[in-house]
């Protein structure tokens, strides 16, 4: 068997809501060239499916010059009735994948099938297949004897789309959080290897969808207009114990932990000044400025009309100097009850000006709205031939999937490096870039446009038990590793990705969170209460190292043994024992450990910087399954049985899969 | 004589794999978790809780939905306390869960029970096998403990050939598989698990019925004694778990908690309470508790005049802190919860009072002393050289070193070896391996009951072929 080329290897990493695709490995890692959306659509025949939405309809015009292709020709020929694809009409469409689990087989192999002819590879192109952590093993099975058997292909790896992710940040002991369409799985991995796992059901992306349009409900919200909101930067997932806007500093539900808040500094919300405590102007009448007016906002913290510019004195850092000066001018004010009553009126009207505070203080905010409007089907059958525009419920899938169909033979070797000219490339790019600006015109040609007003409702996406949720799943994930001693690893590399973590202040939420609820502290146990001198127990008393699983084995005590005072008294000069540095001293190979309890520090992984291409991070999984391709089918070749090859399968069946590749 | 046993002329090595055989299932259900996976792989793919959530009047099966807080969700466990099924149609249900979340997809199959007129049972079937039924593709090997049953073995093998189809089916013994699974055919059985503790001897794969001893001095049995040991120190341990607290504040060691509690509109129910309590002491059980590994019991004097307590005393302790963000050091407490299991004086009083005090026979050592009394003078110097360890409370820190001077001090003279994997997994999974290399067999699978076997002679057939 020849080797394998870096072009020629097809990797697909399906999702309950977009299927990432790509054929062939570029020089440097790129985000997927192809996302499909995955969803299929029962055929006319009532058997099979197509990936887009086919009906009949009364033959009007002669020439179908504006129907694709496939599915099609075999009914080209009737008099009475032709088929119709409508490459964005999502009605009627069939998700094979629920909560990441294959809920109906046929649809999803047909979805592969359609990612396979879309990219049409050569004959000897190894396929990688990202799965879901929810696959069952005959899942695997029914995938393996479906690709081997349709697709010809050379070798099959089927992977587990966590530990894509660990290999796309390079870290052998992680806890990946994927937030994903309707559940958010949790894998913990050890070694590169999955250890443990756990699922939240019903949350994901989705989860907060259905939470905002529950709590926006009496407003007319309907599904898609709180979709909308999500992704809008007004959306926010404020910390636990931050207050909500508007209501007073100590909210019922969430009891603030003032420590917790300070220490871990609500970054998204703005430094944490007491902005809260002015009075404010609550009412709907509050004109807010734009989330980008922010960014003219310069260093004038009294302009022209004398307002306060609250956010501009706070970012200069200048917070104590301008409270001074503040509380000078107070001084100098008539005292007595109407003269604060003046001021007070005073402030509130400042503050019902236009402020610019950061949006988590703003009690309501204004987002906008696109609104699909529905055209003739006349004028949507004109539109046919267009790259098809994705629909709005898709946003993800939006741009390339509007290129897919039509540009993707033309795409492919443009993306392919062998010509690696990086001027040819920006070429590319910047005329890319221009299409889909003007693309982007005529979409909102036919798109309305609407300023809708929010209130608190937007800081509660996450509320009513979600992040809670999440994090004790987190929690009981990484708690099942079997081995002790990597627990800790897995919680100072928490991943979070999928698309659903994009929400904005998501990430800041679920690490405060476990934060406050999960992390151990450093005991001042051991410097008071033990018997043993302070210097011997105390390095191991902070709680500062990782805990290194292994028991200390007590020698049984006889008249040699070594008096403990003793050891203590000739290790106090050891500088791993002095306590005084006790805090920096990470020592793992220490016999004794105080703690074997787990987290004692939480946190998130950097990304990898290395890759250019890749500026958000949602979509890693993709980067760690290139990543996996070139190490498993170019660089490895199937030495350490990294993939199933054709020969093996046809020897031992579809249950060879178990045992290679990466899933379990 | 060799330390290591051959199988029997029975079996063969566990590497010879049929590639075109169907892979069996390995089911092993227990009081915690049960276990599940193909037969000729090293681990369960499945591995589900046996309690399950009930609201109402939905049942939810499984760690990802039993933990969430929710109002009326009441926490249950359809197995009694001594490891026997007695909700029969939850635990199929749960076998069920286990089965189809990780290892394969069916579409329930009507539970008919009625398997008594033959030709409307006929027309059934082909009905069913229209909508895929549960196992017809897979053999199950289930477990069971040594003191099931009749009734509640023929109970099993209804349900796998008439609710979900098997082919075939077989039934063993948990202890038989966790010597399997050290690769043994002859051993000593010290199992611990979650609600019992059992000793036993089995002979070329058969259980020597006379030696089977069990208490219920197991893993929850050390968590009641952790519960006695909170509520007698000082200050006393308030035991919240996770789901009750907002934020935690770091206090000093000994300290009161400040933290936040959260609020709700109902309170979860005591059941809910008891699992997530369970779990934090899971947790203290992993990181703190640690047997005293002798010589000699905790509280007896050693060869310096003072007691190994007072050693311990004078040894570090172990940091623990709660959820609600209150901790302090564990010394020599740490020991005494776990004493118990070897030593009956020192158990902690059960804050239940209605519980009996420990017997000293219910302690792991004078099981294996009744045990190993009761088979033939000749069979007990191999036994004792073939001491295997299996389950997932012997994990406790210390608890092979004591079992070995335990067993060396009763029986002087003795070649004493135990033989406890050192994997965490292993251990915890010793039976389900051992299924796992019983199943995969290839001469095993002329052993199975087949359905064909089970039509003729009925559910009695189990008590005939599955000693």
């Amino acid at each position: 068997m020849p080797p394998f080329k870096d072009e020629n290897i097809l990797i697909i990493a399906p999702g309950s809501q977009t299927t990432l695709a790509q054929l062939g490995l570029p020089e440097s890692f790129t985000p997927p060239t192809h996302r499909f959306p995955s969803r299929m659509f029962p055929a006319p025949d009532g058997k099979t499916y197509e990936p887009y939405k086919i009906q009949a309809r009364k033959k009007a015009v002669a020439g179908d010059g504006d129907v694709d292709m496939d599915g099609t020709e075999g009914n080209a020929d009737e008099e009475e009735e032709e088929l119709l694809e409508y490459p964005d009409d999502g009605e009627g469409a069939i998700y094979p994948l629920k909560e990441g689990r294959i809920e109906n087989m046929p649809a999803f192999l047909a979805l592969l099938n359609h990612v396979f002819v879309t990219l049409s590879p050569v004959l000897h192109t190894p396929v990688l297949l990202i799965a879901q952590p929810a696959w069952t093993a005959k899942n695997h099975e029914d995938i393996t004897q479906f690709i081997f058997e349709k697709f010809k292909t050379p070798a099959l790896c089927i992977m587990d789309s966590a530990l894509a992710t660990s290999y796309a940040y390079g870290i052998a002991n992680a806890a990946v959080i994927d937030v994903g369409f309707e559940k958010v799985d949790i894998t913990a991995i050890t070694d590169f290897q999955i250890s443990a796992r756990g699922c939240v059901p019903q949350s994901g992306g989705d989860g907060m969808t259905r939470r905002l349009t529950d709590l926006l409900k009496a407003k007319g919200f309907t599904r898609e207009m709180a979709e909308q909101l999500k992704k809008s930067p007004i959306c926010e997932i404020l910390p636990p114990g931050t207050p909500l806007p508007g209501t007073e500093a100590a909210t019922e539900e969430v009891v603030s932990n003032p420590a917790a808040a300070a220490s871990t500094g609500a970054t998204s919300s703005g430094p944490n000044v007491k902005i809260s405590e002015a009075p404010r102007g609550p009412g709907p009448d509050t004109e807010v400025g734009e989330e980008d007016g922010e960014d003219d906002g310069e260093d004038k913290a009294v302009d022209d009309d004398g307002n306060l510019d609250i956010a501009t004195i706070v970012t200069s850092g200048k917070t104590q100097e301008f409270l001074a000066k503040m509380e000078k001018e107070k001084e100098k004010k008539p005292r007595g009850r109407a003269g604060q009553l003046a001021k007070e009126a005073a402030e509130a009207a400042a503050l019902a000006r236009p402020v610019r505070l950061p949006n988590a203080k703003r009690p309501r905010a204004i987002f906008h709205y696109e609104e699909v409007q529905f055209d003739e089907p006349d004028a949507k059958r004109q539109k046919t031939p267009e790259p098809p525009a994705a629909p709005a419920d898709q946003p993800m899938a939006e741009e390339p999937t509007a290129e897919a169909s039509p540009e993707a033979p033309a795409e492919a070797p443009v993306e392919a490096p062998a010509e690696g000219d990086a001027e040819q490339i920006r070429d590319q790019r910047a005329a890319k870039k221009e299409e889909k600006r003007r693309e982007r015109e005529k979409e909102n040609a036919i798109r309305g446009k609407r300023d809708i007003e929010v209130g608190i409702e937007r800081f509660q996406a996450a509320d009513g038990g979600y992040m809670d949720a999440i994090a004790d799943t987190i929690y009981r994930t990484i708690l099942s590793v079997d081995d002790v001693g990597k627990r800790q690893d897995a919680w100072e590399a928490l991943v979070i990705c999928g698309a659903g973590s994009q929400v904005k202040g998501f990430r800041e939420a679920l690490v405060t969170t476990l934060n406050s609820r999960y992390l151990v502290s450093p005991s001042s146990a051991t410097m008071f209460m033990s018997e043993l001198p302070s210097n011997l127990a105390t390095p191991s008393g902070t709680g500062s190292m990782t805990p290194t699983g292994a028991f200390p084995t007590h020698h049984p005590p006889s008249a040699s043994a070594v008096n403990p005072l003793l050891l203590a008294a000739t290790t106090a000069s050891n500088p791993a024992l002095n306590p005084n540095m006790s805090v920096t001293s990470y020592n793992t190979t220490q016999a004794h450990s105080s703690h074997s309890q787990s987290p004692t520090n939480i946190k998130v992984a950097n990304p990898p910087t290395y890759f250019p291409a890749w500026k958000s991070y949602e979509d890693v999984v993709f980067l760690g399954s290139q990543v996996a391709a070139k190490v498993i089918f170019v660089t490895d070749q199937g030495l350490s049985k990294g993939f199933l090859s054709r020969v093996e399968f046809n020897e031992e069946g579809p249950s060879a899969i178990h045992q290679v590749g990466l899933v379990y | 004589m060799a330390s290591q046993q051959p199988m029997t002329s029975s079996m063969q090595p566990t590497d010879v794999y049929g590639g075109d055989e169907v892979s069996a299932i390995v089911l092993d259900p227990g009081y915690s978790s049960i276990r599940a996976g193909f037969a000729g792989e090293d681990l369960p793919k499945s591995f589900v809780n046996s309690f399950y959530g009930v609201q109402g009047e939905k049942v939810v099966f499984g760690d990802d939905f039993i933990h969430n807080p929710l109002a009326n969700l009441e926490i249950r466990n359809p197995m009694s306390k001594e490891g026997l099924v007695e909700d029969w149609d939850t635990s199929t249900r749960l076998w069920e869960y286990a089965i189809t979340s990780r290892l394969t997809t069916f579409k329930q199959a009507d539970p008919r029970t009625n398997g008594l007129n033959d030709d409307t049972k006929d027309i059934l079937v082909e009905a069913v096998d229209e909508n895929e039924k549960a196992l017809e593709e897979h053999p199950l090997l289930l477990t069971e403990t040594a003191w099931n049953s009749a009734k509640n073995r023929e109970k099993s093998i209804e349900i796998a050939m008439e609710s979900w189809g098997c082919p075939a089916f077989w039934l063993a013994r948990n202890s038989v598989l966790a010597a399997f699974g050290s690769g043994k055919a002859t051993a000593l059985i010290v199992d611990v698990g979650a609600s019992t503790a059992s000793v036993m001897c089995v002979h070329d794969g058969l259980i020597l019925k006379k030696s089977i001893q069990r208490s219920p001095l197991a893993g929850n049995w050390v968590s009641s004694q952790l519960r006695s040991l909170f509520s007698t120190v000082e200050p006393k341990v308030d035991l919240s778990p996770h789901y009750t607290i907002a934020s935690k504040t770091q206090v000093d060691a000994g300290a009161p908690s400040q933290a936040v509690y959260r609020k709700f509109d109902t309170e979860p129910s005591e059941s809910f309470r008891a699992l997530e309590e369970e779990r934090v002491l899971t947790e203290f059980k992993e990181s703190v508790v640690q047997v005293w590994g002798g010589p000699g019991k905790l509280n007896a004097t050693n060869q310096s005049g003072t007691t190994n307590a007072d050693y311990i005393r004078s040894q570090p302790g172990r940091v623990f802190e709660f959820p609600d963000g209150a901790n302090r050091m564990w010394g020599v407490e740490r020991f005494s919860a776990s004493e118990g299991l070897f030593d009956a004086s020192a158990a902690l009083p059960s804050l239940n009072s209605a519980d009996p005090p420990i017997q000293k026979s219910q302690t792991i050592p004078d099981m294996l002393r009744t045990s190993i009394n009761a088979v033939d003078v000749d069979l007990r110097p191999t036994l004792l050289q073939n001491i295997v360890v299996a389950g997932g409370s012997s994990l406790l820190n210390g608890f092979n070193d004591r079992l070995h001077n335990e067993v060396s001090a009763m029986f002087p003279g003795a070649r004493v070896k135990i033989h406890a994997p050192g994997l965490t997994a292993e251990r915890r999974f010793g039976s389900w391996i051992g299924g796992s290399i019983l199943g995969s067999l290839g001469t095993f699978h002329q052993m199975w009951i087949s359905k064909k076997e089970y039509d003729e002679f009925g559910a009695s057939i189990v008590e005939k072929r599955c000693k």
